[in-house]
């Protein structure tokens, strides 16, 4: 499984997952109150009356900008293993809020996962759970598989440079 | 890899959207329903109130579709949906204009219909509340609904 270490797969799988972030936060940060609707739709993290509308909206307002970072760095290549972590920790929390959403009988129309237009946007449903665990296990080469240094001839047996 | 920099990237992301949020000219506050702007002077009512409010006489207002009116509503609303507001309102002017109290609802939390049918109510000169939760929450609280195209 060489070939899993080598730095310009890395590089193209850090571009596809980064790209697919970067153009999923950028209609949320420009419309964070639509945004905030979608995640009233999930009723995982309120607004409830023990919660209230402060777990939903800090979601809402901040989520958008880690992706904005998380994105930028697996496109740049910059701390790529943690933000390819990150990417998968918010993939998988992103499952389980739509899990839990679906279980509860809540139909989401719009996921809020690329568009928060009230109208549109992308169903949850199983193609988008395929789609989500397909990016799942890029994070997962990326964040538990080294690459080498794309500098070093490494032969075979070379110890693996960290990232 | 290191922890320290996962931190990093959260708190940072927090931060950003925070400072986004405060001063963007886009965000909102983060204590109230999203959908209240600034200057909004909308009251929210509970399930409960507005009950007690259509049996004193309240005119109650459902700012869904003309379909999910009719899968199923409070007894004695009226649909104005918000898509056909203008049509909608010009059929149901006389009794907005005649009614003392009058209640919105719609889909419950993720809908906004009935916060824009508010404020279009209110740029007609008629003042009206909002049910809190909306539908998902007269439901809840297990008062009565009807089925199809009668109030």
């Amino acid at each position: 499984m060489k070939w899993l270490r080598h730095p310009a797969l890395h590089g193209l799988l850090g571009l596809v997952v980064g790209g697919v972030f970067l153009y999923a936060c950028w209609d949320k940060i420009l419309e964070p109150r639509k945004f905030a609707a979608i995640v009233y739709r999930y009723q995982v993290i309120g607004p409830s009356q023990t919660l209230g509308f402060l777990p939903a909206n800090l979601l809402a307002v901040t989520l958008p900008w880690v992706e904005l970072l998380v994105g930028a760095l697996l496109v740049t290549g910059f701390w790529r293993r943690e933000a390819a972590a990150l990417a998968g920790g918010l993939l998988i929390v992103f499952l389980a809020a739509v899990g839990i959403a679906t279980a509860q009988g809540i139909d989401l129309q719009n996921c809020g996962c690329f568009s928060v237009a009230e109208h549109g946007g992308r169903a949850a449903g199983w193609t988008l759970v395929a789609g989500d665990l397909a990016l799942l296990l890029v994070c997962a080469v990326l964040a538990l598989v080294p690459a080498r240094r794309a500098d070093a001839a490494a032969p075979a047996g070379a110890p693996v440079a960290a990232h | 890899m290191r922890a320290w920099r996962i931190a990093a990237i959260v708190l940072t992301g927090i931060g950003l959207g925070l400072c986004w949020n405060a001063a963007s000219g886009r965000g909102f506050a983060l204590g109230g329903n999203a959908f209240l702007k600034a200057g909004d002077q909308i009251v929210e009512i509970p399930a409960a109130e507005a009950k007690q409010r259509l049996e004193q006489g309240a005119l109650v207002l459902d700012a869904r579709g003309w379909e999910f009116y009719k899968m199923g509503h409070i007894p004695g609303s009226l649909n104005l949906p918000m898509e056909d507001f203008e049509n909608a309102f010009q059929k149901l002017e006389p009794k907005l204009r005649g009614s003392f109290d009058i209640i919105v609802y719609c889909a419950g939390y993720g809908c906004e219909a009935s916060h824009i049918t508010v404020r279009q109510l209110k740029e007609k000169g008629v003042h009206a509340v909002i049910l809190n939760e909306g539908w998902p929450a007269w439901q809840d609280a297990g008062y009565p609904t009807r089925e199809g195209e009668q109030p």
